[in-house]
């Protein structure tokens, strides 16, 4: 196990270095006085453009480059945002625990409720309740992200005036910032609670409410037909039978016996999903205006943000390794028959 | 009538079809017969005479696809194809209990064996979770399992395909039901084991008065192991009589021809005789006998009527050369 893990984790500096060359390459399309100039913040400076250039040694070799990025990054120092206006590290450690906390409460209900939905599809199988959960499925399938997300903010925001855009409320921004409130976590809805502040924590919750059922409407449909052909063939199996012959009630048929086979599958998808959602929920943080790691990459790129990018796929690539080890870590959880070395 | 003869399990004229595309194939065609307490009845037929579907049949484990067109299943009195679920689950596992022919895939591979054994326990009786595991593990002890304390927390994988029906007889055994039905329990073995196998059950058998439904296509075991012998084919009763009869003195032509089959160490033959042709697929069910395409005896009443089971001094036959006697 230990071994596993260690061999696993050797991966990880490998793919992240694939990914950070590969971007870093790719920025060096750009000429070096166009990189130079994000860090002019007046016109009337220009003159001193060849000057930062020459500091910062961007007319070097690519690897020379390269390698004093990442013996920056060794340090621990990512660099500054001019888009965030802030260094690289904090932008992520602000922005991060707001997307967590979303994609957190997205996968408890696609997990939920897609669970919930695949085993009830599953055990009517062609009968009404089958085709309902189908078509509800391929519909959520079938509706893209952005037409789905604007038509909430129409109905929700423009029209009830429900639910508002943002991370928080003004007020929010003010108690939060008034030094009483501590920030033990930076995941505003855990603060929220352990300083007992009940109005944050639903002002906070009512700020998730339109992207996280956004982004659980895509993700649910997906999780509905694995979960039910996962639970079909599930049923089928000899085991099954076995379990009725010794008398036990339905319901501990299907959850107990079928159910947990069933789930092995579901647990890869929710693995991928909800590191799609941690690697930043760009579309929906935009359209949101919620205040994540996703819009802060989306920024980084239209201005060309170079370190913020960097850092912003560095981020990523570390997300996706963990993230993949951490759901074959879950297999073994639920499977006996799986064991890592 | 002493106790010995009483039925504890009696199927009248039992129905089973498959939906087919368009029409039902019949696959069970009026099988009837009763199981006396403490008796094994050997039901025996190849593959696709309705042995296996006939056996699910009666505690309601159908595929889908099966749909019961008609009979009865008497158990104490009650009808098991029309009791409400409720009622149907209190005997399931408990009254009647079923083995299979895959031990391994039978055994549900996420959860420990001990679990599964205990659940079954806990479905029928109020008892904690200590009391069930112990009984649990002297249940394992009881089909020979050493360590059982110790393999409770293992899970199917991690025991042999031996081990596992022995676990799935212990489980079906649990709780001292009047009825086992055993679905092809060896198939799935080594000889070696089948023999093992065998044993237990017998011995499990006598030492508890139960009665034993084995369904097998082997006819070699069925005389190890059953007092009465079923011959199924292609859904109906063929031959149906006392198990050390029937051997002596198989009357049916399929019975006489599967009994030809059998290998014996003393016999010197140069080649197996074998019954010529192919059992009857289920969906062209012929409508004379469905052994006579394959019959040496067949005339053309053979071919054009399906005979009558007949009562023949203790043994019930289908065939129209005995009406003639």
């Amino acid at each position: 196990m230990v071994r596993y893990l260690i061999r696993r984790l050797m991966m990880l500096p490998l793919v992240v270095l694939g990914v950070t060359f590969l971007l870093f390459f790719l920025t060096q399309r750009l000429s070096p006085e166009m990189r130079a100039s994000l860090y002019v913040k007046d016109p009337r400076q220009m003159g001193s453009l060849e000057e930062v250039i020459r500091q910062y040694g961007l007319r070097d070799n690519v690897f020379k480059q390269y390698g004093r990025w990442l013996a920056q990054v060794a340090r621990g120092d990512l660099g500054y945002s001019p888009s965030a206006n802030m260094p690289v590290a904090q932008a992520i450690k602000q922005y991060f625990p707001a997307t967590v906390q979303l994609a957190l409460v997205t996968m408890v209900l696609v997990v939920f409720f897609g669970v919930w939905f695949g085993v009830f599809s599953a055990v009517h199988k062609d009968r009404w309740q089958d085709t309902l959960a189908r078509v509800i499925s391929v519909g959520g399938f079938s509706l893209p992200i952005f037409v789905l997300g604007l038509l909430l903010l129409m109905l929700f925001y423009g029209k009830l005036g429900w639910f508002a855009p943002g991370g928080y409320s003004l007020q929010t921004d003010l108690i939060i910032h008034s030094g009483s409130f501590k920030m033990y976590t930076g995941f505003l809805l855990l603060d929220a609670v352990l300083n007992g502040n009940g109005r944050v924590f639903i002002d906070v919750l009512s700020h998730l409410v339109l992207p996280a059922v956004t982004l659980c409407i895509g993700s649910f449909a997906l999780m509905v037909r694995v979960m039910r052909s996962s639970m079909l063939e599930e049923l089928g199996k000899d085991y099954v039978r076995t379990a009725r012959a010794k008398g036990l009630l339905p319901r501990q048929v299907v959850y107990k016996h079928a159910g947990k086979n069933a789930i092995i599958p579901v647990i890869t998808l929710a693995g991928i999903q909800f590191i799609r959602l941690l690697g930043g929920t760009v579309i929906v943080e935009t359209i949101f205006d919620y205040p994540g790691i996703g819009r802060f990459g989306v920024i980084a790129a239209q201005q060309l943000d170079i370190a913020g990018i960097l850092g912003f796929s560095l981020m990523v690539a570390v997300l996706f390794v963990l993230g993949n080890l951490l759901s074959d870590l879950l297999y073994t959880a639920v499977d006996p028959r799986i064991r890592l070395d | 009538m002493d106790m010995k003869d009483t039925a504890v399990l009696q199927v009248c004229d039992l129905h089973v079809d498959f939906a087919g595309t368009g029409h039902s194939v019949p696959v069970v065609r009026g099988l009837s017969y009763r199981l006396k307490a403490g008796r094994v009845l050997a039901v025996v037929g190849e593959s696709g005479s309705g042995k296996t579907v006939q056996a699910l049949s009666l505690l309601g484990l159908l595929p889908p696809v099966a749909r019961i067109s008609g009979g009865r299943v008497l158990y104490q009195g009650k009808d098991l194809l029309t009791l409400p679920d409720e009622q149907l689950r209190e005997v399931r596992g408990q009254k009647i209990s079923m083995i299979f022919q895959n031990p391994a895939a039978s055994l549900n591979p996420v959860l420990t064996v001990g679990e599964q054994l205990c659940e079954t326990l806990r479905a029928h009786r109020v008892i904690s979770r200590q009391q069930a595991r112990k009984q649990a593990a002297n249940l394992l002890q009881e089909v020979g399992i050493a360590e059982a304390e110790k393999r409770l927390d293992e899970y199917p994988f991690q025991f042999s395909g031996g081990m596992c029906q022995r676990v799935m007889i212990a489980m079906a055994l649990a709780l001292s039901p009047d009825v086992l039905i055993a679905d092809e329990p060896t198939t799935a073995l080594d000889v070696t084991i089948q023999a093992q196998i065998l044993r237990l059950i017998k011995n499990l058998q006598q030492a508890s008065h139960m009665a034993v439904v084995f369904i097998t296509h082997n006819l070699a075991l069925a005389s190890q192991i059953a007092d009465e012998v079923l011959v199924l084919y292609g859904g109906l009763c063929m031959e149906q009589a006392p198990a050390a009869a029937l051997f002596a003195h198989p009357v049916h032509p399929y019975t006489q021809g599967l009994l030809a089959s059998l290998v014996s160490v003393r016999s010197k033959v140069e080649r197996l005789p074998a019954i010529a042709g192919q059992p009857p697929v289920a969906g062209e069910v012929p409508s004379g006998c469905p052994f006579a395409p394959r019959c040496p005896h067949a005339t053309e009443k053979c071919r054009a009527e399906l005979p009558v089971l007949q009562n023949r001094a203790g043994r019930l036959v289908r065939c129209w050369r005995e009406e003639q006697k």
